[in-house]
């Protein structure tokens, strides 16, 4: 058993005013293991800490006990104050006898002094056989891949690219950007679309950083933060890159509403797309265009609303009523979503250029008449309740993003997760662009359905996140925690032991844990980059062949032992 | 008169707080309760659970996150399920599932954290001691 | 992030980060993760802002404390931020392309990197003045109300760890930085002046926050909902949506939060008592991140939310203390009603909080270029100046963040001076 100093702090006769100090020493001083116990005022304010440490070095301790307040108190100052002072982490204990103890146990002074010798015995047990966890160091490959060229993937790689590192994007199809190739005008300050791409495709033309590979599809993605590997081909040609981190930026796809209100049989009832279509090569021809809004969106199938079509509307419907002299122009909606500053003026400004709007509830869809080609649209105006016959030459279609077909087979490629509706999941609620997997991140319409707008803003927020990777020569896996500071460990396979049932690998969160051959039989790995130390592979093991070092097996049992 | 043991199985996070909420506003609780902080629930093994009740302690406690908001990805999810067996198996081993106490997501606010463990001594009490040559391990006294 | 080597060894820029809320912490962690160094500037004693006196956030229902309390943490042990909290900004100018800033920080009184917490401070104070603050400060401390205290001198002579100083003067701290990103998020609006609401006119009658704060687990009726007047528990609860918003007297941009926020509230009334009826009196109920539309759709075993659309013509209370009356018309029923309800919740009438500032105290604090509505305007490259967070469009959580982020990254590459 390893010497151990104990420090006992009083807080100031916080602590000391119910717990009797004078027991504890007598108690403690039965164990052979404590070379020195030290009773001090306060330990997070103690001036002369160097003093401390070389009283703990001359009386030949290696592992240090702390028994003083929580560790959301000030617990852990006094613990990073002996780590600056070159004591090891694991080597030292931090016992709560404040909030845990003198302070809901005053009334009780025989209960007390004995839970507190007992926590302290805890800290002792659980100091005496407390492991240290392997960890390792990845070198980061200082670029990015971007899986996606449309306004989110350009914007985060030219972001990246200013930021000096070198960037690839792969694209599906021959060239870049996105969906705003197939629009005319971008909302809400209906800037033309080719204008607004222009200089993204110039810069990814022109930029040496940047490197474009189109025509580009995925075979398998390996590696880990830092150190990703992508197999792909880009043109019929096979390739592969390595990566510091992956920005998935891969957007959505539109939704064909056959059979809805007469898509596909009745002519002039088209899409938004096609509208824009129709607008980019002269063909739009329309006086009086009726707008349905939430077609195959906020119903049973996609119970989400799409959060673009609305504007969308806003900005086309104006554009006909502005534009043509004595247009009739009706938006049929169920409720616009044009939520903030921005949007709501642009509301505001469409009801002023003559826009009508009709509300109509989900129970009553409106109804397309005619058998050819759309005569007019009968809605049940849901305000003033009355049906209402609007002639019309052109019906347009709202519809959903929906998510790519593909989605979840690129999230299982990565270890990362798809949502309900096929969207790729982030971390709520406050790291919206990160997934499961350090390093990976999502941004425009791959991850919910955006405006250009915000695409961009996403794929320059997502190449932030990416950036603080970048910027750093190594990665070491305890500093990929989930919580302030470092990690708790990494779990520890006893290769020995381990049956290869693979219960670990069934219940990891993180996919940390695989099978490998080893010597003939299955044994598990723990990928440490993955690994977070929750602990989900410790206690489905069988035998207690995985274990995470810092809260082993015998450490738990010696605790348990001296819990009373 | 003899207050039961009762162990907890905290987790650092949602689980911990209640209990240092407790502490920072000096709440009163009887003493005969012990802590262990854990990174998350799941790190709970089934095995320690079991070698405390042998070793003569009356109640267990694990306190973890509620679903949904575990930061290692759910993890806390299969815990539940889990230690929700464990409860099955004490009931047909004749100890009884009443001595693992279960809260996920209840007792993150001091008030919470007080009235349940007040609420689990009240339980306790009430049930006869372990058999003790359930305890290999000799009887703590 | 502890313990990286950063590649680029090159000094980077020094940022002023103003505003504590989820939109400063994340730009502020952003770029001190990316090697910056950070002064982040809060006017209250303690980092979170908004979210820091929500109870539940939507869609998940998660506390809002937890995810909340790890970033604030963060950011107070990064090395290269330095948080500057019961601050403002007094004076910035701009010189060769950077800026001069002073903040003006108001004196803590009592240190929190002496206090100990032992709260002998708050026993002895003979006017309450001493409070403690240990949800979201780290370490924990106790702070003293400036407004409150008579300098009696109790609380220092009974500190233990000397950390009290009654002498503290206001304290001005110089700093160089080269760009400003304002995160001042929002703040509520007074709509007494809008007489249909009846703001201020039945202490059942509370805005969003305060139903927040009277309803939260961690708050004053530990997660019961009674009513203010009488202590009684309610039958009926009425959530007024655009009170104040998309509303040309006063807000006329649409808050972006309130719809979700008020499904969140009425969701936990409908957990904590299900016989409580809630009625939300919504114009468009703007549902459009992920999930929120299905949190819409919510369903508690048919005894559901009712969800009417119509903004109320008159809400005023009811002598005799029988409650609250709203007269309202169901627009799609087109049915006029008036009905009795024992809480009403105003809903809407938040702004940013830059416009309150530049009429409170345009000389002691600095207030950017904002427009009418409040908003930063940034649309100039030759200011420093950046904005994110609802100060600079409403926008919740995930927006907030996703902004800041992408702010942070328009400050790096604004570095290498293109883009």
């Amino acid at each position: 058993m390893a010497n151990i100093s104990v420090f006992l702090c009083k807080c100031f006769g916080e602590i000391d005013n119910t717990v009797d100090f004078d027991f504890l020493r007598k108690e403690l001083s039965k164990n052979p293991s404590i070379v020195l116990i030290s009773t001090v005022d306060s330990l997070c304010l103690e001036t002369d800490i160097e003093k401390t440490v070389s009283r703990i070095k001359e009386s030949n301790s290696e592992k240090v006990l702390i028994a003083a307040c929580s560790i959301l108190s000030r617990g852990n100052l006094v613990v990073e104050s002996l780590i600056k002072e070159g004591i090891e982490r694991h080597k030292i204990g931090l016992v709560d006898i404040r909030e845990g103890c003198a302070w809901i146990h005053g009334d009780d002074p025989a209960g007390v002094t004995k839970k507190a010798k007992d926590l302290i015995n805890i800290g002792i047990a659980a100091l005496q056989h407390k492991e240290l966890s392997d960890d390792m160091s990845v070198t980061v490959h200082p670029n990015a891949l971007i899986i996606g060229a449309g306004p989110a993937g350009l914007a985060a790689a030219i972001s990246l690219a200013k930021t000096r590192f070198k960037v690839n994007i792969l694209e599906r199809s021959k060239a870049p950007g996105g969906m705003l190739r197939l629009i005319s005008r971008c909302y809400p300050g209906n800037e033309d679309a080719s204008n607004k791409l222009e200089p993204y495709i110039r810069e990814v033309e022109n930029n040496p950083l940047i490197t474009f590979y189109p025509q580009s599809k995925i075979a398998s993605i390996e590696g880990d933060t830092g150190n990703f590997t992508v197999h792909f081909s880009s043109q019929e040609k096979d390739s592969s890159i390595k990566s510091g981190v992956i920005i998935i930026a891969t957007g959505a796809k539109i939704f064909f509403p056959t059979g809805l209100y007469g898509y596909g049989e009745i002519k002039n009832v088209i899409t938004q797309m096609e509208f824009e279509r129709q607008i980019l090569n002269g063909s739009l021809e329309t006086k009086k265009p009726v707008f349905i809004q939430c077609v195959g969106a906020r119903d049973k199938k996609r119970p989400y609303c799409s959060t673009i079509c609305c504007p969308i509307s806003l900005k086309n419907a104006s554009r006909i009523a502005e534009d043509v002299p004595g247009a009739s122009v009706f938006i049929l909606h169920r409720g616009i979503m044009t939520p903030g500053n921005t949007l709501e003026k642009y509301y505001r400004d469409t009801l002023a250029s003559g826009v009508q709007f009709i509300r109509f509830e989900e129970e009553h869809p409106p109804r397309i008449i005619g058998s050819d080609h759309v005569e007019s649209v009968e809605v049940y105006d849901a305000i003033t309740g009355i049906t209402r016959k609007i002639e019309t030459d052109l019906v347009v279609l709202s519809t959903p993003l929906v998510p790519n077909n593909d989605n979840a087979q690129l999230a299982k490629m990565m270890d990362i997760e798809v949502d309900r509706y096929g969207f790729f999941s982030e971390i709520y609620p406050m790291h919206p662009l990160e997934t499961k997997t350090d390093g990976i991140f999502i941004c425009g319409s791959a991850r919910w359905p955006v405006s250009s707008d915000n695409s961009i803003l996403q794929g320059k927020a997502a190449a932030m996140k990416a950036v603080s990777y970048l910027r750093q020569s190594k990665i070491t896996a305890s500093t990929l925690s989930r919580v302030p500071g470092l990690k708790a460990g990494h779990a520890r396979v006893v290769t020995e032991s381990c049956t290869g049932c693979g219960n670990c690998v069934a219940a990891c969160p993180f996919n940390a844990c695989h099978l490998e051959k080893m010597e003939g039989r299955y044994i598990s790995v723990v990928n440490m980059m993955k690994c977070k130390a929750c602990g989900s592979c410790v206690s489905v093991c069988p035998n207690g062949s995985v274990q995470i070092p810092e809260h082993n097996y015998r450490m738990v049992g010696e605790m348990i032992k001296m819990a009373f | 008169m003899n207050q039961p043991r009762i162990l907890i199985f905290a987790c650092k996070w949602c689980g911990f707080i209640g209990a240092d909420a407790a502490g920072k506003k000096r709440t009163s609780l009887p003493s005969q309760f012990r802590i262990i902080p854990v990174e998350c629930a799941s790190l709970v093994e089934t095995d320690a659970i079991l070698r405390a009740l042998a070793g003569g302690i009356d109640g267990i406690a694990v306190l973890g996150c509620h679903i949904g908001g575990c930061r290692y990805n759910n993890a806390n999810h299969t815990a539940i399920k889990r230690l929700e067996l464990l409860q099955d198996l004490l009931d047909t081993t004749g100890i009884g599932r009443s001595r693992l106490l279960l809260s996920f997501g209840t007792a993150h606010e001091d008030y919470q954290f007080e009235e349940i463990i007040k609420n689990f001594f009240d339980e306790l009490i009430l049930l006869p001691p372990l058999d003790p040559w359930l305890s290999p391990f000799g009887v703590i006294s | 992030m502890t313990g990286f080597e950063h590649t680029q060894n090159t000094k980077k820029n020094a940022v002023l980060v103003v505003g504590g809320g989820v939109a400063g912490i994340t730009a502020s962690l952003d770029l001190a993760n990316a090697g910056h160094t950070v002064h982040l500037v809060e006017n209250k004693s303690h980092l979170g802002g908004q979210v820091s006196e929500l109870d539940k956030l939507y869609p998940t229902d998660h506390c809002a404390f937890c995810p909340l309390w790890t970033d604030v943490k963060k950011c107070m042990e990064h090395s290269l931020i330095t948080v500057h909290t019961l601050s403002h900004v007094k004076g910035l100018e701009k010189e060769n392309g950077n800026c001069s800033a002073v903040i003006l920080r108001s004196p803590r009184y009592i240190d929190e990197k002496k206090c100990v917490f032992c709260g002998r401070c708050e026993k002895e104070c003979p006017v309450g003045a001493i409070h403690s603050e240990w949800e979201h400060l780290n370490p924990p401390s106790f702070v003293i109300d400036e407004a409150l205290c008579t300098q009696c001198g109790n609380c220092t002579n009974v500190c233990p760890s000397d950390a009290i100083n009654m002498e503290l003067k206001e304290e001005e701290i110089h700093l160089l930085v080269s760009y400003v990103i304002w995160a001042t998020g929002f703040k509520e609006a007074d709509i007494h002046h809008l007489k249909e609401y009846g703001s201020g006119t039945h202490p059942d009658i509370m805005t969003s926050m305060e139903f927040e704060e009277w309803t939260a687990e961690a708050g004053t009726n530990r997660g019961t909902i009674i009513k203010k007047s009488d202590g009684a528990v309610p039958a009926n609860i009425a959530f007024i949506q655009c009170a104040g918003a998309r509303d040309l007297r006063m807000i006329p941009s649409c808050s972006a939060v309130c719809c979700m926020h008020a499904l969140k509230q009425a969701e936990w009334v409908k957990r904590r008592n299900k016989g409580i009826d809630c009625w939300i009196f919504y114009t468009d109920l703007r549902t459009v991140g992920r999930d929120y539309y299905r949190y819409s759709l919510r369903d508690f075993e048919g005894a559901g939310i009712n969800l009417v659309r119509g903004r109320p013509g008159l809400i005023h209370p009811l002598p005799g203390g029988k409650g609250i009356a709203v007269q309202f018309e169901n627009t799609i029923t087109q049915k006029r009603e008036i009905r009795r309800f024992d809480i009403v919740i105003l809903n809407g009438n938040i702004q940013p909080s830059l416009i309150q500032l530049r009429s409170e105290q345009s000389e002691k604090t600095v207030v950017p270029q904002i427009n009418k509505e409040g908003f930063v305007i940034t649309e100039s490259d030759e200011t420093p100046d950046f904005a994110c967070g609802f100060g600079l469009e409403p926008a919740d959580v995930a927006e907030s963040v996703i902004q800041a982020s992408a702010t942070a990254m328009r400050v790096i590459n604004k570095e290498s001076d293109q883009w």
